[in-house]
Formats: structure tokens, C-alpha cells, sequence
């Protein structure tokens, strides 16, 4: 069989396609704001009562800053990062604040201590556009620190490990863990070296894995299997994560889940460009998925939205259309 | 691909298609340059500031002779009257009307350059007649035959006798060539010349006209342009001597006897002053020259084809200057069209859309080793003068200035290094992309600050790599050419480009980056 014809055969989407049939007609231009600002989109959220992560604070100045430090004052441990931000870049987690007679500490994840001015400056820097995308101005986010529920934080070293859901239509179509691997220095980011597991939506088990784009079977780090692992609360995270995405207003959408070990699925952030990787991933193409689902939902809306299903309707339409295990 | 984007796709394509093939087949158009290596394309620029009062611009306009065929003459006048007087074969192109401010006239012509050779053997034989004799054997201020010190030189060098004239001519033309140094400072007369054994060109060419009347030999000077491609023409004396019912042409340095080479343009009789005004202040001129590209009888298709109104939008009629500028302009949508194929087809990334094209655009000027080694020099300094900047926590602006400050110091570095090496190029080459090295480095620290090293190294990588597979195509005068004459071609490339934007297929990386589709089967895992 030709490259081309296995490609196709095998229903993969590429950049092109998904660029041209999916993301421009389904994404509006003004709903862009919605998910590449974290701070809209957790807005957004909790209007509709969907879980994320608590704000401890934000600043939009320098002289914001200064009046953050008693808002964190007494927080154990949180997590700065800009509104705007790209694949964790300028992310700092502070797991422990310790009070000295020298001063206060803050202690990153690493074990690194920083004092309250180099925190101030991290915050500074990210106001400047250091982190954002095209080096714009950006807003300073501090979140609180999630603890990844026990069930997959067994199954991976360190770093926090999320879940991407890919939402077409508001249907959820295809689904994978995202586990950080010493080689990713922590990090969930597939081309940096982490694993990617696909996840099935009619039972939540993982059946499929690669790292680097090879397929394996356990974990590099620690030698975990992989393969049909039960995630947490999957159901629960497809449920937020397609209400999350009604109200982005994006019609071809990727949801950012994390399982926090209290709060139970969270979303961390939504993307209006998820990446084509999750094939690779689950070892299965987009491209019959999405069709299905304008099939299924006849001739797709001028409108990115909302199709007349529920919620329930719709878990069901992407579990039939992502079809049984085998 | 939606049917509206298919459909204007091809429409665009295929109306410039039929253009083309129109052109090519129906009016001859010539499809790749012929390269004939005898045809210019020369430009006179005149400026003078007037004194707001009548006045004119006289300059000497070369003609159709032995040797030269000039055709397609035009001027833009700059709202001043043109006439053009031939007087016995001397032309005189003339702006008249009343000079205010500062006014710049045109005047362009194609012409067919000859190598002149006339054969030497037993040339001389035949006494010439009365007008020339009358004209160029006489007596005068420039041409002072009868002095006693020409006669004395004359009579020690001992010349063959009066039968062998060429021999004569010989003689006289190894004296002034060899004996008399040619210093640019030094005398223009011919006695001074004569008396201190060195002179200027202009002394040494009327010392040998001199020696010429004064040995019977009827003589004049003749004043010309050697045409140079990128260079301006060089002006280019040389004495004239009547031999038989020719000229023959003699250069007074020693670069040709007898023959004239290809290159030189016969621009006026005599060695007076090639401009001269009326009612200006000041006045000034330039000259251009440009080798053409395409023989006469296809420049005649071109510029009058069946249709007149297609003669008309031939951009073969604008002025050298603005051919120039439209030559590189066009080929921006090629550019435009291998960004997309590589981005949109193979799938590499560069940094910014268009920046491989002006940085291919900006190699272009030099060899692209050099061009690419500069580029290197200027990233390196400017990426290490970013990181410091980094630290200062500067707004964006700003620190863009400061950037650019860099790149332009470290050019001017370059500049003082190439002279001291005498690589002017060193300078030459990377003067108009200091905005784009600016951006390139720019985007590099933005890259290297979210990406990571690697990613940055990888993304620049591939610019140059796009920018460097770009740079033949660029460069090719074929392409040049076709974009050139059939500018048509340009709205076939919007064509191209439309079809390109509706391409749903896959990327030639995709077949990398989903590899593991390809394998047959259903794979196993490896670990």
C-alpha cells in the first residue's frame, strides 16, 4: 500500500484537513480569546459551574503584584503561571512555603527555595510577555496546586499527568492520558518525551500507548503497564469537558483534564488547535470519527454549536462512534 | 477544497495559462532569455537646477554608424520640449523650455554594438579626398600639426617611407602608446604632452591625432563609453585616422588597433564636452547600461506586437531604473508560492511566513556561501546581544531598536573588516536585510524561550534551509525573465496559490509523524 492510501485508509487527520474543514469553519476568530486566555476560559467555567482549579490571585501590573503576597499568605503550596501561556512555558509550583528567621521561602517543586522577590520577579517577567505567545503583554495567574488522584499518579513519575478529550461538535471523539516522564523533565508534552496513552470512551481503560512514537507497554520511568489501566473518573471528565466546551464557543475543540485526588476531574485549560498526536496515540485516525459525527448530526451548523443533544445524548453518540474495543 | 476555491483556483490558473501560451505562440514572445552578448539597453539621466528662466539641455546623442545600430529610442522630458538635431551625422538631443527648479530628464536607447575590424593589409594606398582633408589633416589650437616641436618629434622617429602609410600609422601609435605615460592629473594639450612625456588620456589622444595630421594622415578624436554590466560605463577616447574610406580606429593607451571592441558605444565625433546648458545653476548626469537579455527581432515582438495596446503595457518600455525594480518584484510571488509548497506540501516551519523569501531575496546579492556566512555572523552577535538585553526587562519595542542598533553595528564592522581584506562584498551584500536579521533574531529568542534550545536551532535550521532552496530559483535569470516578460504569470501563481490553500491532503512530514500507521498490521508493542 502507498504512504498515501495507508494514511487515509487508516482515517488519519492530517494538519491540513484539520485546519481547513475543521478549525476554520467550526472555530470563530472572536471565540479564540475564550480558551487562549486561561483566565476567561476559568471564568467561563465557573459560570456554568464546571470544576477548575481555585484563583487564588492574578495581577495585571507590576503593582498588582505587590498586593498579591497577602492573598498567599498562608497557602501552603499554589501555582503562578501566565494567562496566556504555551505548553507550560513559565509555569512555576510551589509545593511549600517555610518561614525562617532569614525570611520567608518559597520551595519549588525541585527542591529550589526562592525568596519573595525572585517570586516577584517571575511574576514581573511574565507581565512583560516573556512567556506569552508573540511576547505580548499577560496577566499573572496563581492557582492552587491540584495532588493528581493516587490511581494515576502511580502510573507516572513526576509532573502532573491530564487527560486530553477532543470535542467535535460538542461530542467527545477521542481521548488520552498524557503521562510526564523523567525524559520530559516533568512535562506533559508528547514531543518532549512523555506518554501518551489512548484512553477508550465506552470504558475508560487505556488500550494503546507510545513514547517518542513508538508503541510500548509499560512505563520507561517506572516500568508501570500501561495497557488497560482504568482512569479515574473518566465519565466525569467527558461530562466537564463537553460543557466546557459548549461554553468556548469552538466547535472543534481539545479539553485539558486533570483528576485532582479531592475535587475529582478538573479543567486545566481548553485549546483551540489540539494537536494531531492523539492518533498516534490511541493508534487510530480522526478523520471517520469526525465525519461520523457530522452524520450523525446531519449537515454541519453554519454555527459552531450546540446542537440540540444533551449532554447524556452526546456521550452516548461519541462512545457508539468511537466504537467497541477490538 | 470547497468548489468556489477550486473553481477561481482555475480560472486565475487558466486565464494566465492562455496569456502565456498566447504570448508565445501567437505573437513569438520569446520564452527563455537568447542572451545575445551585443545588444544594451543604455539610459542617459540628466539633471540640472534651473534659474527659472529659459534655458536648455544639450547632450550628445549617439547614431546609427559603422559598428552601431541604435533603435528604440525614448526621453522623458520632465515638462521640458525634446528635438533632437542631427547635423552631418552628430546628434544632439536638446530640452528646452524654461528651467525652474530642478528638472530630470530621461533619454534611453537599445543598441546593437559591432566589433569593428578593418583589415591592415596594404591599407593606405588610396590619398584621401577633399572634404576629409579639409576637415582632419588642418591646422589648429587642439591639433597644432605644424609646431616645430611636432615636426621635430616626428622627424626623429624615423618613421617607413610615405608608401607605407599603415606602417606609418604603426610607428606614430607605438610612440604615443609607449613613450608617454598616462596620468589622469596631467596635461590635456598635446604640445604639453609632447614636451613632458606624460599627459592624460584626453593629451595623449590628441598628441596622437596631432602626430597624425602632421604625418599626413588625416586624424580626429572620437569619444565613446565602454559598457560595463553593474558598473557605469567608463567614458573611452580614441583617435580616428582615415585610411583609404575608413576610419581606422586607433586607442591611445594601447587597447586596440584597428579593431573596435564590442563593448564600445561611439557616443560623439570630437572630445568636447558631452553635456552642455543653458540657463542652469548646476547640472549633472548619469549613466546606466544593461546588457539585454533578448535578441533585436524578439525585442521587436515584444514591443510591437499586432496589438498596440499590448505594446503598451510591455514593461520593456519603462525607464532601466524602475525595470530593475519590478525585475525583483516579481519575483516576490514565486517566493510567495515556495513558502506555501514547503509549508503547506512538506510541512517545514520557518520562522515568519515570508522571511525565507526576503532572506533569499537579500542572498541574492552576494554568493551564497559569503551571504550565509554574514548571516551567521550577524545572528551570533545579535542572539547574544538579545540575551543580554533580555536581562535589562525592556518593553518589546525598544528592545527591537536596540536589535536593530546591533545589526547595523555589527555590518558596519563587517564593512571596515571586508575593506581591510578587500572584500567589499563583505558590505555590499547585507545592507538590505537588516530588518529582516532584526525579526530573525527576534523570533529565535522568543522561540528559544518558549521552545527550548533545540527547537530554536531546528526552526532556523529550516528557515535557512527554505531561504538557501529558494536562493537557485530566485537567482535564475530564467525566472527573472519569464516573471518579467510574462507578468501574467503572476495571477497564475495566485491561481496556484488559491488550489494550494484548499489542499486537505496530507504534509509529506505527516507520513513521518504517523509512520507508525504505516507499518502493516496491527503493531505490537516493542516494550
Amino acid at each position: 500500500m502507498m504512504p498515501w492510501t495507508a494514511l487515509k485508509v487508516a482515517g488519519v487527520l492530517g494538519i491540513n484537513r484539520r485546519n481547513l474543514e475543521f478549525i476554520l469553519p467550526k472555530n470563530p476568530r472572536r471565540a479564540y480569546p475564550n480558551v487562549d486566555d486561561k483566565l476567561i476560559t476559568k471564568r467561563l467555567c465557573l459560570e456554568a459551574d464546571i470544576p477548575v482549579p481555585s484563583l487564588l490571585a492574578q495581577a495585571a501590573s507590576p503593582f498588582d503584584l505587590k498586593h498579591m503576597a497577602p492573598l498567599l499568605d498562608g497557602q501552603p503550596c499554589f501555582v503562578m503561571k501566565p494567562a496566556r501561556g504555551a505548553m507550560g512555558n513559565g509555569t512555576l509550583v510551589i509545593r511549600s512555603v517555610e518561614h525562617t528567621k532569614d525570611g520567608v521561602f518559597f520551595v519549588r517543586s525541585g527542591g529550589k527555595r526562592l525568596t519573595p522577590a525572585e517570586l516577584w520577579y517571575h511574576g514581573s517577567g511574565i507581565i512583560a510577555g516573556l512567556y506569552s505567545l508573540g511576547g505580548r503583554h499577560d496577566r499573572v495567574m496563581v492557582e492552587e496546586l491540584l495532588t493528581t488522584h493516587p490511581e494515576l499518579a502511580r502510573l507516572s513519575t513526576d509532573g502532573v499527568p491530564d487527560i486530553r478529550i477532543i470535542l467535535y461538535r460538542g461530542v467527545p471523539v477521542m481521548s488520552m492520558v498524557r503521562l510526564p516522564t523523567r525524559k520530559a523533565l516533568g512535562r506533559a508534552n508528547l514531543h518532549q518525551g512523555a506518554v501518551g496513552a489512548g484512553i477508550q470512551l465506552h470504558d475508560g481503560r487505556t488500550h494503546h500507548a507510545v513514547c517518542q512514537n513508538e508503541p510500548i507497554s509499560t512505563h520507561p520511568d517506572n516500568g508501570e503497564p500501561l495497557i488497560g489501566q482504568p482512569i479515574p473518573q473518566f465519565a466525569r471528565a467527558l461530562e466537564i469537558a463537553m460543557r466546557a466546551a459548549d461554553q468556548s464557543g469552538l466547535g472543534y475543540v481539545g479539553a485539558d483534564v486533570v483528576v485532582d485526588a479531592e475535587k475529582g476531574p478538573v479543567i486545566l485549560e481548553l485549546n483551540a488547535r489540539p494537536g494531531l498526536s492523539i492518533q498516534i496515540a490511541n493508534r487510530a485516525g480522526l478523520a471517520p470519527r469526525l465525519e461520523a459525527v457530522d452524520r450523525y448530526l446531519g449537515a454541519p451548523a453554519a454555527q459552531a454549536r450546540p446542537e440540540a443533544l444533551g449532554v447524556d445524548e452526546r456521550l452516548d453518540l461519541g462512545r457508539r462512534i468511537a466504537g467497541p474495543p477490538g | 477544497m470547497t468548489r468556489q476555491a477550486l473553481y477561481t483556483g482555475l480560472i486565475l490558473l487558466g486565464t494566465s495559462l492562455a496569456i502565456f501560451f498566447w504570448k508565445v505562440f501567437v505573437l513569438d514572445t520569446p520564452l527563455r532569455p537568447s542572451n545575445p552578448s551585443d545588444l544594451w539597453q543604455v539610459e542617459f539621466q540628466l539633471s540640472a537646477r534651473g534659474k527659472s528662466e529659459r534655458g536648455s539641455l544639450r547632450a550628445s546623442l549617439p547614431a546609427t554608424d559603422e559598428g552601431q545600430v541604435i533603435f528604440d529610442e525614448r526621453s522623458a522630458a520632465d515638462g521640458l520640449s525634446f528635438t533632437i538635431r542631427d547635423k552631418q551625422g552628430t546628434r544632439t538631443g536638446i530640452w528646452s523650455g524654461v528651467l525652474t527648479g530642478v528638472h530630470n530628464v530621461v533619454y534611453g536607447f537599445r543598441v546593437k554594438l559591432g566589433h569593428v575590424d578593418i583589415p591592415l593589409e596594404g591599407i593606405g594606398n588610396t590619398p584621401p579626398p577633399a572634404d576629409i582633408v579639409a576637415a582632419y589633416l588642418g591646422d589648429s589650437l587642439e591639433f597644432p600639426r605644424s609646431e616645430p616641436d611636432v615636426v621635430e618629434a616626428l622627424g626623429r622617429l624615423g618613421l617607413p617611407n610615405q608608401s607605407d602609410v599603415i606602417g606609418r600609422v604603426r610607428s606614430i601609435t607605438a610612440f604615443v602608446v609607449e613613450e608617454f605615460a598616462a596620468v589622469d592629473t596631467a596635461s590635456q594639450d598635446a604640445l604639453l604632452t609632447l614636451a613632458r612625456g606624460e599627459g592624460s588620456v584626453l593629451g595623449k589622444t590628441r598628441l596622437l591625432a596631432t602626430l597624425l595630421r602632421a604625418a599626413g594622415v588625416p586624424a580626429r578624436v572620437t569619444t565613446g563609453l565602454t559598457l560595463k554590466e553593474s558598473e557605469p560605463p567608463e567614458n573611452t577616447l580614441f583617435v580616428e585616422a582615415w585610411l583609404d574610406d575608413k576610419w581606422l580606429p586607433i586607442s591611445p593607451v594601447g587597447a586596440f588597433f584597428g579593431s573596435r571592441p564590442g563593448d564600445l558605444l561611439v557616443l560623439k565625433k570630437g572630445d568636447g564636452s558631452w553635456l552642455e546648458s543653458t540657463g542652469v545653476v548646476a547640472s549633472g548626469h548619469q549613466i546606466r547600461a544593461r546588457r539585454e537579455r533578448l535578441r533585436p527581432e524578439e525585442l521587436a515582438t515584444i514591443m510591437t506586437p499586432a496589438s498596440p495596446w499590448l505594446a503598451s503595457v510591455s514593461l520593456y518600455r519603462l525607464p532601466l531604473s524602475t525595470q530593475e525594480a519590478l525585475r525583483l518584484l516579481l519575483l516576490l510571488p514565486l517566493g510567495a508560492l515556495l513558502v506555501a509548497t514547503w509549508r503547506n506540501l512538506i510541512g517545514i516551519l520557518t520562522y515568519g511566513t515570508f522571511l525565507p523569501v526576503l532572506l533569499s531575496l537579500a542572498l541574492r546579492t552576494t554568493s551564497l556561501v559569503l551571504g550565509l556566512f554574514l548571516v551567521f555572523v550577524v545572528l551570533g552577535v545579535g542572539i547574544s546581544g538579545r540575551i543580554f538585553v533580555d536581562r535589562l526587562r525592556l518593553l518589546v519595542v525598544p528592545r527591537l531598536g536596540i536589535l536593530m542598533c546591533l545589526v547595523v553595528l555589527t555590518m558596519t564592522a563587517l564593512a571596515l573588516v571586508g575593506e581591510r581584506f578587500s572584500e567589499r562584498e563583505l558590505f555590499a551584500g547585507v545592507v538590505f536585510p537588516v530588518v529582516i536579521l532584526t525579526m530573525l533574531i527576534e523570533r529565535f529568542s522568543l522561540t528559544l524561550a518558549e521552545e527550548g534550545t533545540a527547537n530554536a536551532l531546528r526552526k532556523t535550521g529550516s528557515t535557512l534551509l527554505v531561504a538557501i532552496a529558494m536562493y537557485p530559483v530566485l537567482r535564475s535569470e530564467l525566472a527573472s525573465h519569464l516573471m518579467f516578460g510574462f507578468p501574467e504569470l503572476v495571477v497564475g501563481i495566485m491561481g496556484l496559490l488559491t488550489l494550494l490553500g484548499g489542499y486537505t491532503g496530507y504534509r509529506l512530514v505527516d507520513f513521518r509523524r504517523f509512520r507508525s500507521f504505516l507499518r502493516a498490521g496491527k503493531a505490537e508493542p516493542t516494550r
